[in-house]
């Protein structure tokens, strides 16, 4: 096959991505201690030739207000290394990518854990890079608040420097700002020599840091004209880099509902919206726009004036277009937000979303999607069974792995 | 029926003298018979104490991750230091393992410092021996308390009420000391073995109380077995002035199989008042063959082997009850 075809991640999260996933009457409502169910996963994405399961992360709460978060199932669940780890026992061809902050850790302890992930999965291993935004996770590692936006990308340039120059066996010793190694790793290589860099970032720090350093990105956006805007915006930002358009996979997010009729997978999404309760929508809503409380404006009414937050600046720029766009009060972009946390919502039958993904894959707005299921198993299992065998049929999608290693199947160089 | 011996196996990785790492499947193979023995636990390292580079293709905490998923009984205890990582961080990785595992897993913290971690961990000055001990002793009392933030009880599941869990039931920790200040909790649910099994090695004379006081299992390292004996009296002692049941720590004495002949082992198993032994072999097929066709006939024959798992967690095994100094 030689046409360009697209990639395919599966964004796993515990029972589901909507917020009220695990209130779903058959989402496996104990995923967060079930290691099986995560097996089960992985092996079903595995036979649909998904190119890699994916793990976001963070080491703390999710919410600030203990009442919100227990009527989450977001505050516990697996820590991604050691599951993505025990999934590399369980499964032969599918890729392991996990989340891991470069705020929290060191470069040479990291490179130990992915290098060893690396060879327990026979090079299927990928890292996203993370600078952890929350205030929640920094009060678990004695700061006192949150380093500003500029210094975690200072400290993330020089950890991802240092993490490739330890895995590709470059001049041992490093001497920096915020690290120091002395030896070389003492993990030997995959077959895939190095684990493939993951970037999420998409403020004008995380793209420049993701031209300099990734191969795959995974992006945010709502229409076919944000996601075009961001494809060209990264792909151009790759030249001053010495780096080839081909070098980098960009891979928006995409919450599909799919059923046998549009009417069908309507119903499906609107019952899931009904088990929403708005302090809950509210409150994630105002997680994302990092600021504490948008509880005390009137729920109908408009989002008030924001300023610019230390946190996520991409993704709050995203979401209040969207408010202003729509004409949305709260509760409606509450709503409409805790479904899919921003990232683009089809839903339909198996050939329209088809249709959606080939229109934004041959548009050039993406070179693949990370696919994020409403809940588990149910909307994992319809996409596998549904979509991915249209888009096969298109031959959008390949049929089998053509290689062992995530590189292989992601069409990327070895890193040099 | 002889007295209950617990008995336990360590590898290290990091000294492997072959040329070509091991695979995966070796070392599962080598777990596996090590299960198939009814031996209590195996303990895995991947770095040496020495100064020399490591030469295991696999880190601890995820080799035994993997390990969790191909064995089904014995216990899985990984030696991660506590300069690797932070607080939060390892005892978040334990407590993930431990449910991967259905509750089978152990961090052996050892206070012995390994020269080679401070300058690759953006530490070159390092640690002063006394600085290490006191900010070991803060990490391991983060680690014990976070993996108790939330009780066994927590979770309601409950898809009607749109009640997951008790906020009641999860505890923050809140601590502030010298080295480290975490909030916590944990993002991760209570151990099927209320928490992992806290091992301790590497201990000089000065971490003896410290240690006594808060450990699961301590691993005595005395080249004779009259200087084994003498520091598990004193031990026992240490933990009973801490206001602790005999039955809380376990001291095994650990020994070195390749060396062990026939009337070395007498000594050992001789030896009264232990409450076990580790055997620490080399990562290969011969030494593993020689403890479970040579050692093992022994221990069976004075009945200090079991014949079967009685129970399925670690703590089962070595008798203990739930964890954590309170």
């Amino acid at each position: 096959m030689s046409a360009r075809q697209m990639k395919l991640g599966l964004f796993l999260w515990a029972t589901g991505h909507h917020i009220a996933a695990w209130r779903h009457p058959n989402a496996h409502v104990r995923a967060g201690i079930d290691i099986d169910h995560y097996i089960k996963l992985a092996r079903t994405a595995e036979a649909a030739k998904f190119d890699m399961v994916f793990c976001e992360d963070a080491a703390g709460l999710r919410e600030a207000n203990v009442n919100i978060a227990s009527q989450t199932s977001r505050s516990i669940g697996f820590e991604p290394i050691s599951l993505l780890s025990a999934l590399a026992a369980q499964t032969e061809r599918i890729g392991l990518v996990s989340t891991a902050s470069t705020s929290y850790n060191e470069p040479y302890g990291l490179a130990r854990m992915f290098g060893s992930l690396d060879n327990l999965s026979g090079g299927r291993a990928g890292w996203n890079l993370v600078t952890s935004a929350s205030p929640i996770e920094a009060a678990n590692f004695g700061a006192t608040g949150l380093r500003p936006h500029a210094d975690r990308y200072a400290r993330a340039r020089e950890f991802a420097t240092v993490i490739t120059g330890l895995w590709n066996r470059r001049a041992a010793g490093h001497d920096g700002e915020s690290f120091s190694v002395r030896d070389p790793l003492d993990i030997p290589p995959s077959p895939q020599g190095a684990p493939v860099m993951v970037q999420a970032g998409a403020s004008d720090d995380g793209k420049d840091l993701a031209a300099r350093t990734a191969d795959v990105v995974f992006s945010a956006a709502q229409t076919f004209e944000e996601a075009k805007a961001f494809y060209d915006d990264l792909k151009r930002r790759l030249a001053a880099y010495g780096r080839d358009p081909d070098d980098v996979k960009i891979m928006p997010g995409v919450a599909p509902i799919v059923a046998a009729t549009k009417a069908e997978a309507q119903a499906k999404y609107d019952a899931l919206q009904e088990l929403i309760p708005d302090d809950v929508g509210v409150a994630l809503l105002s997680s994302y726009l990092s600021i504490s409380d948008l509880g005390r404006y009137p729920i109908d009414g408009p989002l008030p004036e924001l300023p610019e937050s230390e946190g996520m600046k991409s993704r709050q720029a995203l979401v209040i277009e969207q408010a202003r766009r729509d004409g949305l009060s709260i509760r409606e972009l509450a709503r409409y937000f805790a479904g899919a946390r921003g990232h683009w919502r089809i839903v339909g039958t198996a050939e329209q979303i088809a249709d959606e993904l080939q229109a934004r894959f041959e548009g050039g707005a993406a070179d693949g999607f990370n696919v994020m299921p409403s809940w588990l198993p149910g909307e994992l299992d319809a996409f596998a069974t549904l979509v991915v065998p249209e888009l096969q049929r298109r031959g959008l999608f390949r049929k089998d792995y053509q290689g062992r290693t995530l590189r292989e199947h992601l069409g990327l160089k070895r890193p040099v | 029926m002889g007295r209950t011996m617990h008995l336990a196996v360590s590898l290290n990785l990091a000294a492997a003298t072959r040329q070509t790492g091991l695979t995966f499947a070796e070392i599962a193979g080598f777990v596996r018979k090590v299960e198939a023995a009814g031996i209590d636990m195996i303990v895995i390292s991947d770095s040496l104490t020495s100064g020399e580079p490591s030469t295991s293709p696999f880190e601890a905490t995820t080799l035994i991750a993997a390990l969790a998923t191909v064995t089904d009984r014995i216990g899985l205890v990984a030696s991660p230091s506590t300069l690797a990582h932070q607080p939060y961080n390892l005892a978040r990785r334990f407590a993930s393992l431990d449910i991967i595992s259905h509750g089978r897993i152990g961090w052996n913290a050892t206070l012995r410092q390994n020269p080679l971690e401070a300058a690759n961990f953006s530490r070159p000055e390092g640690f002063s021996d006394d600085d290490f001990r006191r900010r070991a002793a803060e990490y391991i009392g983060i680690v014990q308390g976070l993996w108790q933030g939330w009780d066994a009880d927590a979770l309601l599941f409950d898809k009607a009420s749109g009640r997951f869990h008790d906020p009641d039931k999860m505890h923050f920790l809140d601590h502030k000391g010298e080295f480290f200040s975490v909030r916590g909790p944990l993002n991760i649910a209570r151990s099927p073995q209320d928490t992992p099994v806290l091992v301790m090695s590497g201990l000089a004379r000065a971490d003896l109380d410290f240690a006594a006081s808060v450990a699961d299992v301590i691993a005595i390292e005395e080249p004779s077995p009259e200087g084994a004996r003498a520091t598990y009296d004193d031990l026992k002692k240490r933990a009973i002035t801490a206001g602790r049941t005999l039955d809380a720590l376990k001291a095994l004495t650990t020994v070195f199989a390749p060396d062990l002949t026939a009337a070395r082992l007498e000594a050992w198993l001789g030896t009264e008042n232990c409450d076990g032994l580790i055997f620490a072999l080399p990562a290969d097929l011969s030494a593993i063959n020689g403890f479970t066709d040579r050692i093992m006939p022994e221990l069976r024959r004075r009945n200090f082997a079991r014949s079967a798992y009685a129970g399925t967690t670690l703590r089962d095994h070595l008798g203990l009850g739930t964890g954590g100094a309170k």
